[in-house]
């Protein structure tokens, strides 16, 4: 039975179409986009905020400056979906390109029109331990366009890596919808950046896969401070024993701008322990969503997890959204979660005035305070600097 | 400049709707140093939280003039670049700023002020570590996050530190005393007697006479419900020890 799809659905439904994407297709005329009915959508209704879609995105020779530089990186630029340049992988490094819809299935619109409207994905195996940063350079250019561009990442055993995306590109009302899957072998070692500075007329949809083996190490953190609407969603499983992952997060949001990061981590297997922390800063008229959803199956024992969500409201006109949902089916685990929304301490402001500090001064150093948690375990220098440039760049 | 440093005159101020100080008069010359010596919640926080231009307080009449200027209308940060410092009775906690960036931005805030150049790093270290060896304060508590996990002491030190380095023609201690052990208490009355100076005044606020023993006051005012009730020199504070605040009790003196 299908539904009476709106203007945005059915230009999708046609795309999905032409792309000979026929069964996605059937699929999508029966839901649609996803409503407020939704759950994981609750709070970021696309039937209602996709106001128009853009034209399927071509490739072209345009592309913008770097929204953010890693010095000394091993960098892979993708325009709109598509591989376009790679230097000589360091060693350790195999890259290539295997067929679009690096995703697991799942009961979920953003990811079956990536999967089926991602022609190629980047593929990068990592053998070993890999010194050189490696950055995604993702980019949206050119006129507002509809990409769909996918990357699966695999790190073997014992291997270790530091990956950044980046998403940034042409200032126009793109709708860019990314996949990144990641595994992480036995006892390996990740660190998985991903910033988001499109322009602030696009709309940035990215939907990430942990695969998190045996005595793997996970870190990750997530920065919005770029779109009109900015949705990621995770998805970490462990699959392997005494594994561990910190998952956290930032989004930095201004104007009008709909920020949304909803987490999804099921600890399927005993012994494995993770932390989740998500803040927001807002200013102007902006919102920002948090949704953090944490499943112990029943034979993950010994499962220990913490999620804290906070907000920093700078503005009496933002809104923060914020829910976690823990489903716990085994009965010896710590699994805990917290929430903290609130407006700089004027205590603290007091004390810093009091030494000669501007107030505009006093208050950045104090968001800075606010953002230090996040940033303070990124041991690498050179990554360290960038999330304090773009920051920096926020806050001025 | 004014041969007077800071003059109070007939201060009233408001808290929610109760008169907290009511009518302060108080005179402190250039280089001199007073204490003001009152019991618990006779409004002594207050005064040095309205000098230091803390909001939540309705000045409903009277002026502050700091070396001749009134600074009623500077905020906090103006009257600190103008020369006041506040050393809090409770320093403030704030995790996630470094103590160094902290004083370095202070520093830095006072030096703006007066038309300079911002401080080089080595120039900053040198005189962080200096001013910090003086105050028994090592480079562990440094690195810390700002007050955070520092003890009653380290606080007070940490106070004394920044005063050193920010270099105030007219400071404020409110209750510097509370919380310091006896060798505590030497160091930091060290530290302030190594600041006193013929362009530089003091007003100590404390309910105890012991500190006195340390920082030596030329003038000492009793301060009872809200306002300044006798001065003298440093043998009132002596008085004060051996009789309490009894007799300055609302129709007793």
């Amino acid at each position: 039975m299908s539904i009476k799809l709106n203007k945005s659905e059915h230009i999708l439904f046609e795309q999905l179409v032409a792309a000979g994407a026929k069964n996605a297709a059937e699929i999508f005329a029966k839901s649609g986009l996803p409503t407020r009915r939704i759950e994981q959508y609750h709070y970021s209704d696309l039937h209602a905020l996709l106001a128009d879609i853009p034209q399927v995105g071509e490739q072209t020779k345009q592309v913008s400056a770097p929204a953010l530089r890693i010095a000394g990186a091993y960098r892979i630029l993708m325009v709109n979906g598509e591989v376009q340049t790679t230097t000589v992988a360091p060693a350790g490094v195999d890259v290539g390109t295997i067929d679009g819809g690096v995703l697991s299935k799942r009961n979920d619109v953003i990811i079956s029109l990536n999967n089926a409207l991602s022609k190629d994905a980047l593929m990068l195996k990592l053998t070993n331990d890999v010194d050189a940063i490696i950055h995604i350079d993702r980019r949206s250019e050119g006129d507002a366009s509809h990409i769909n561009g996918s990357v699966k990442i695999s790190l073997a055993d014992n291997s270790s890596a530091t990956i950044i995306e980046t998403f940034s590109g042409s200032d126009a009302a793109h709708l860019s919808n990314n996949a990144t899957s990641v595994s992480i072998g036995k006892n390996a070692k990740a660190t998985h950046i991903i910033v988001d500075l499109s322009s602030k007329k696009a709309r940035h949809f990215h939907s990430i896969e942990y695969d998190i083996q045996a005595k793997a190490l996970l870190h990750s953190l997530i920065v919005h401070s770029g779109s009109t609407l900015a949705r990621t969603q995770l998805f970490a499983a462990f699959n392997g024993e005494k594994a561990h992952a910190d998952l956290s997060g930032l989004m930095l949001v201004d104007d009008t701008q709909h920020s949304d990061i909803t987490i999804d981590v099921l600890h399927g297997v005993p012994n494995t322990t993770s932390t989740e922390t998500y803040k927001t800063v807002l200013r102007g008229q902006s919102k920002s969503i948090f949704q953090g959803k944490i499943i112990v199956a029943k034979d993950a024992q010994k499962t220990d997890a913490k999620m804290m969500s906070q907000a920093l409201m700078l503005s009496d006109d933002a809104q923060f959204l914020t829910k976690p949902e823990l489903e716990i089916f085994a009965d010896d685990v710590i699994c805990g979660h917290g929430a903290t929304c609130g407006e700089l301490d004027e205590n603290h402001l007091f004390y810093l005035m009091s030494r000669g500090i501007a107030p505009e001064v006093a208050k950045s150093m104090l968001v800075r305070a606010f953002l230090e948690e996040l940033f303070d375990p990124i041991k690498n220098e050179i990554i360290h600097e960038a999330l304090e440039s773009i920051a920096d760049n926020w806050l001025t | 400049m004014s041969n007077n440093m800071l003059e109070i005159k007939n201060l009233h101020v408001k808290v929610e709707d109760k008169e907290i100080l009511k009518g302060v008069n108080l005179v402190i010359p250039r280089g001199e140093v007073h204490a003001i010596m009152g019991r618990n919640g006779s409004g002594k926080s207050t005064l040095s939280y309205v000098l230091a231009g803390k909001d939540d307080y309705e000045i409903t009449s009277g002026e502050i003039l700091l070396d001749g200027e009134n600074i009623l209308d500077l905020a906090p940060h103006e009257r600190a670049t103008a020369g006041l410092f506040l050393a809090f009775q409770y320093p403030i906690e704030i995790p996630g700023v470094a103590t160094m960036t902290f004083l370095k931005a202070a520093m830095n805030a006072q030096r703006k002020a007066r038309g300079e150049e911002e401080l080089s790093t080595p120039d900053f270290m040198r005189e962080v570590k200096t001013a910090a060896a003086s105050l028994n304060i090592d480079n562990a508590m440094l690195k810390r996050p700002l007050n955070v996990g520092f003890s009653g002491g380290e606080k007070k030190r940490a106070e004394i530190l920044q005063m050193e380095l920010l270099k105030p023609k007219m400071c404020i201690f409110d209750e510097t005393d509370s919380g310091l052990d006896i060798d505590a208490l030497k160091i930091v009355s060290e530290g302030v007697n190594s600041m006193r100076g013929a362009n530089r005044s003091m007003l100590v606020i404390t309910h105890y006479q012991r500190l006195l023993n340390y920082i030596v006051p030329d003038v000492v005012h009793v301060f009872s419900d809200g306002k300044i009730v006798e001065s003298g020199d440093k043998s009132l504070a002596l008085k004060l020890e051996a009789k309490g605040y009894a007799d300055y009790d609302k129709g007793a003196a």
